[in-house]
């Protein structure tokens, strides 16, 4: 499994079965089905692509051009001969879900309706129309017809899909000839078309804002129910004045691709036909061109992936298989520390000296911890916001690194004392001339939490850093006040000329926040100043 | 030869010379009036020089109880009794006279009165129809009992084991009326070696113990006259409070490291990332599930970002509608200029690796350039032990002519091999902005397992031809958490450990 790229998640012996994750890139893995046309490629049972019956249906569905402005693409298909039971009844629902998912974001880009063909008489008619204009009894409803808005209000898959046709005017709907709804689309199908156990003949509606899109989920879902035994067959969809289709559309698509390009991407030096043989491998057909060096290559409809020749290095290194390929090692480049890091280094060294632990927090904060714990006064609009924070735990980022070890002593305020930490790290500050309104500083903050912390012994390890810096002639500390610190315990520090940070016993008001039984002496530095 | 002794050893040891026999050491502790303890260190010094020693042995102790120290004092009942009798004068009492007279407890008064009776004291008549009491000798000798009993007044505990054979009928006796406790004791008696016993006091020196030296003594010579105090060298000592690196920041330095030597240079980008660089250079379509809300930090505030210059804006809006000059048929949508200047915090480094590729478009750089970066990443997840709102991503790029998916997996070995784990295994992935992509498994000896790493590629077309960085010259790319490593490294089970810094943890992890 792991060699195609699929993760084994689960292996359930009693059941006999196994669960297995696949890449959002390959929806065609969403099926059993799906799954079993690749491992017949990759042990070599069948090889390339693989071939489908289709029949050409004589059943019409006519796209009327004022779904242009609601939901624009459908693509149809007829199955026949199906024989479901309950199982598989289920199957067909679960792709149907995984490819809601995967190619339909959700049902906004394709939905899929799948309908019991012979409750309904073509031709069908796909168009827009007025919410409160057209009833109709709507599957896991309460039995009864409601309106199109109604739907949305009161409906169950209503209420979750009204976002995607939220300040539409109109309402795309598909009618049989009778004036049946047999869907509307992304919401929900009428209880006419029900499947059931019973249903010998299915009818398939992909709608959707996407045309690549809903060819793809459209080719895969009748590929797999083709491969569950039952007979495809077409659908005429008429864009009324603009043209005729056919679909599904199960040709492959055709690309060209270099065979040195491939080599040269992989490091590998495979010959034109080990390549092919590759390709097959992954269910891909391919021969070598008219034109010299190159391949033919034919992707299987079902296959939405490709989208330029390196998709298709992939395919063949798959083919290949990873653990065949080489190991090379290129010399080259002499590599440098970031001087931030450097620097970053050289003051953690400084501290560990000065006796001081080192701890790491996050860089996200929040507001309360930032500025009320810490007895500051803030304005909402001189913070950085975060619009859809998880828990008020996390609304901004930190300015200073001072709570996150106030915090941190709160946590270990039961451990040997004296405890002297340090946090050298990044805050992150709004800066509207900045590219992205913000900017990065590095800062360093350090606290002694003990009976006898004092400002004295502060001062002396703002010393010990100033004068390790080499910079000790180059700062001073001028009285100051500060709301987190003790009035007369206070200062700011100053380095030619321009404040760098503060020092100072904790405000008591603040110890009390953080729940402390001992005095906290502290200092910050914004570092950036001093690099 | 001099051994030199503690004061008071010399002085135990002395009276051990003069008492010439083995001593009962709890006697001999008594005796001097010092602690017993005291006094069996002092032989342990004595033992440590083979001048002494001390033997054990399992004694009954017996020693009287209340009632019988009380008799010791004011004399058995019955000897009470006769000495009422005695100092009235009289040779016949009533029985009520004596009892009142005794003002003992009436079951002690018909002890004691038996007593009499068996040391034939006494006689006793009804005759005159009152209950009389006759004394019928006039030599009352010390009794057995008695002289037993007094025997404790000098020796408080004896050795049951060494009573003599009369004295234990007496016990026997007493015994009987519960004057006794009896206990099982270890008894240490102390004695010399030849050697203590023949070793000349002058031989010995006095032991002058200091715990500290001064500098007074120092300077003054007076410390030769000292002994320091030894120190208990197999004890701990209180716990150091030193400063030390964490250990997540010695992992990142470590792999920094790994990355100077395999010469990729360090790079850092911002935080707060437009989402032109966290997605849509990165060839991420805008309607990508990993753009949504729950997976992505949006800001309020600053709530756009600038995007750069408007030529390579427009080649990123070209490579999503139509593949640009990429030669890929694009994700053939219409790209929203708007979207891209969302601001979000970096869901990857990655956006700082697009910022590289910029910088490396702008200003024409040579290939080969390589580097990495090491640094906090956010993403709008709940907190448990696998995930977290923040996190500290890994990522080192190449950009190199025909660099290709072989020299890929040999950096991916050398990297991994050079963090400690000797062998890697790459599989098929998928990430929207490599082709191919590759997921990365190491071999962890200590679990025996593989276990997935990270992910890994080359950047899609999409990506580096916006940025002039078009084939055959390519860009390798792989990444991945480092709390996934350190979680192996420093045996945590909860990723959200490695942030909270337990201070205690942190003092005890090694380097």
């Amino acid at each position: 499994m792991q060699w195609i790229g699929l993760d084994l998640e689960d292996i359930n012996r009693e059941e006999q079965t196994i669960k297995i994750e696949y890449n959002p890139n390959r929806p065609d893995f969403s099926s059993p089905e799906g799954i079993a046309r690749a491992l017949q490629g990759y042990y070599e049972v069948k090889l390339g692509v693989p071939t489908f019956d289709i029949q050409l249906g004589e059943v019409v569905l006519n796209v009327d051009p004022s779904v242009k402005k609601v939901r624009p693409y459908i693509v149809c298909g007829i199955i026949r001969n199906i024989d479901l039971d309950e199982e598989e009844v289920a199957t067909l629902m679960n792709i149907q879900e995984h490819l809601h998912w995967a190619v339909g974001r959700d049902r906004k880009k394709v939905a899929i309706g799948v309908h019991d063909l012979d409750k309904v008489k073509p031709p069908y008619r796909y168009t827009a129309v007025k919410p409160d204009s057209v009833s109709f009894t709507p599957l896991h409803g309460d039995g009864y017809p409601m309106n199109l808005e109604e739907i949305l209000l009161l409906h169950d898959k209503g209420i979750e899909y009204a976002h995607i046709l939220e300040g539409k005017e109109v309402y795309p709907i598909i009618f049989d000839d009778n004036n049946e709804v047999l869907s509307f689309p992304p919401v929900i199908n009428g209880v006419l078309t029900t499947v059931t156990d019973e249903t010998k003949n299915l009818f398939l509606d992909l709608t959707g804002t996407d045309f690549n899109a809903v060819n793809l989920a459209l080719n895969i879902l009748s590929t797999t129910l083709s491969d569950m035994g039952a007979k495809i067959e077409s659908v005429t969809v008429n864009y009324e004045g603009e043209k005729e289709i056919v679909t599904p559309n199960l040709d492959s698509t055709k690309w060209q691709v270099e065979i040195d390009f491939i080599n040269s991407y992989l490091g590998l030096k495979l010959t034109p036909s080990d390549m092919i043989k590759c390709f097959q491998k992954v269910r891909i057909d391919a021969k070598e061109s008219k034109r010299k060096g190159f391949l033919d290559i034919y992707i299987p409809a079902f296959r939405g992936d490709i989208m330029h020749p390196v998709d298709l290095t992939e395919e063949v290194a798959i083919g290949y298989g990873y653990f065949n390929i080489p190991k090379t090692i290129r010399e080259g480049c002499i590599g440098e520390y970031h001087p931030v890091q450097v620097f970053s280094d050289k003051i953690r060294t400084i501290m560990i000296g000065a006796g001081y632990l080192e701890v790491i927090n996050f860089i996200l904060s929040s507001s309360e911890k930032q500025y009320t714990l810490m007895s500051q006064k803030f304005n909402e609009s001189k913070l950085i916001q975060i619009a859809n924070p998880v828990s008020k735990e996390y609304n901004t980022t930190r300015t200073t690194i001072l709570p996150n070890l106030m915090d941190t002593i709160r946590f270990n305020r039961s451990e040997e004392k004296p405890i002297r930490i340090f946090e050298v790290g990044d805050v992150v500050v709004l800066a509207p001339k900045e590219e992205t309104g913000a900017k990065r500083e590095i800062h360093l903050s350090a606290v002694s939490y003990h009976e006898d912390a004092d400002f004295t012994e502060i001062r002396s390890t703002l010393d010990f850093i100033m004068t390790a810096l080499g910079l000790y002639n180059e700062f001073e500390v001028k009285v100051g006040s500060n709301l987190s610190y003790i009035n007369g315990r206070y200062g700011d520090i100053y380095f030619k000329g321009t404040k760098i940070g503060e020092i100072g016993e904790i405000n008591p008001e603040v110890l009390l926040n953080f729940k402390l039984e001992f005095p906290v002496a502290a200092l910050e530095l914004n570092l950036e100043k001093v690099l | 030869m001099t051994i030199k002794l503690k004061k008071q050893v010399i002085e135990i040891l002395s009276v051990l010379k003069k008492k010439k026999t083995e001593q009962i050491a709890s006697l001999l502790a008594n005796e001097l009036n010092i602690d017993y303890i005291v006094l069996m260190a002092a032989v342990n010094d004595l033992i440590e020089y083979d001048l002494g020693g001390f033997k054990e042995e399992e004694i009954n102790q017996i020693s009287l109880n209340d009632e019988g120290r009380k008799y010791l004092e004011e004399g058995l009942p019955e000897n009470q009794l006769l000495e009422i009798m005695r100092v009235s004068n009289a040779k016949e009492i009533s029985m009520e006279d004596l009892l009142s007279k005794s003002k003992l407890d009436k079951h002690i008064f018909y002890i004691g009165l038996s007593n009499m009776r068996k040391n034939r004291w006494i006689a006793q008549s009804k005759a005159t129809g009152e209950n009389k009491i006759f004394l019928v000798t006039e030599k009352f000798p010390e009794t057995d009992v008695e002289k037993f009993l007094k025997s404790f007044k000098a020796q408080p505990t004896r050795d049951y084991s060494k009573l003599s054979k009369s004295e234990l009928i007496q016990y026997d006796l007493l015994n009987k009326r519960k004057l006794f406790t009896k206990q099982n004791k270890t008894q240490r008696s102390i004695f010399l070696t030849d050697k203590g016993k023949s070793i000349k006091m002058s031989d010995i020196k006095e032991l002058k113990y200091i715990s500290k030296i001064t500098s007074e003594m120092l300077s003054s010579g007076t410390w030769r006259n000292y002994d320091l105090k030894p120190f208990d060298v197999s004890k701990s000592g209180p716990t150091l409070k030193a400063g030390k690196i964490h250990p997540l920041i010695r992992l990142i330095n470590e792999i920094r490291e790994v990355f100077i030597s395999m010469g990729f240079t360090e790079i850092r980008g911002p935080i707060v990332e437009s989402a032109f660089f966290n997605f849509d250079a990165l060839f991420q379509p805008q309607d990508h599930p990993a753009r949504e809300l729950q997976d992505t930090f949006y800001l309020n505030n600053p709530k756009f970002a600038k995007l750069p210059e408007k030529d390579r804006v427009l080649a990123v809006k070209a490579t999503h509608e139509n593949g640009g000059d990429s030669k890929s048929l694009g994700w053939r949508y219409q790209w929203d200029e708007n979207i891209a200047k969302q601001t979000v915090l970096r869901t990857h480094t990655t956006a700082t690796t697009m910022r590289r590729l910029a910088q490396f478009y702008r200003t024409n750089d040579k290939t080969p350039v390589k580097v990495f970066c090491i640094d906090r990443v956010f993403r709008n997840e709940k907190l448990d032990k696998s995930h977290l709102a923040e996190f500290t991503q890994i990522e080192g790029i190449v950009i190199d002519e025909n660099v290709n998916l072989s020299d890929l997996i040999g950096l991916l070995s050398e990297f991994y091999r050079k963090i400690g784990f000797k062998k890697i295994i790459t599989r098929p992935g998928f990430f929207p902005y490599t082709e191919p992509s590759m997921e990365v498994s190491v071999y962890y000896d200590k679990l025996g397992e593989w276990l997935e790493m990270g992910g890994s590629g080359i950047f899609r077309p999409e990506v580096t031809y916006p940025w002039g960085i078009k084939d055959p010259t390519r860009v390798l790319a792989w990444g991945q958490g480092l709390e996934r490593i350190a979680m192996l490294y420093y045996d945590r089970q909860d990723m959200r450990d490695l942030y909270i810094n337990p201070i205690k943890w942190l003092r005890q992890q090694p380097y």
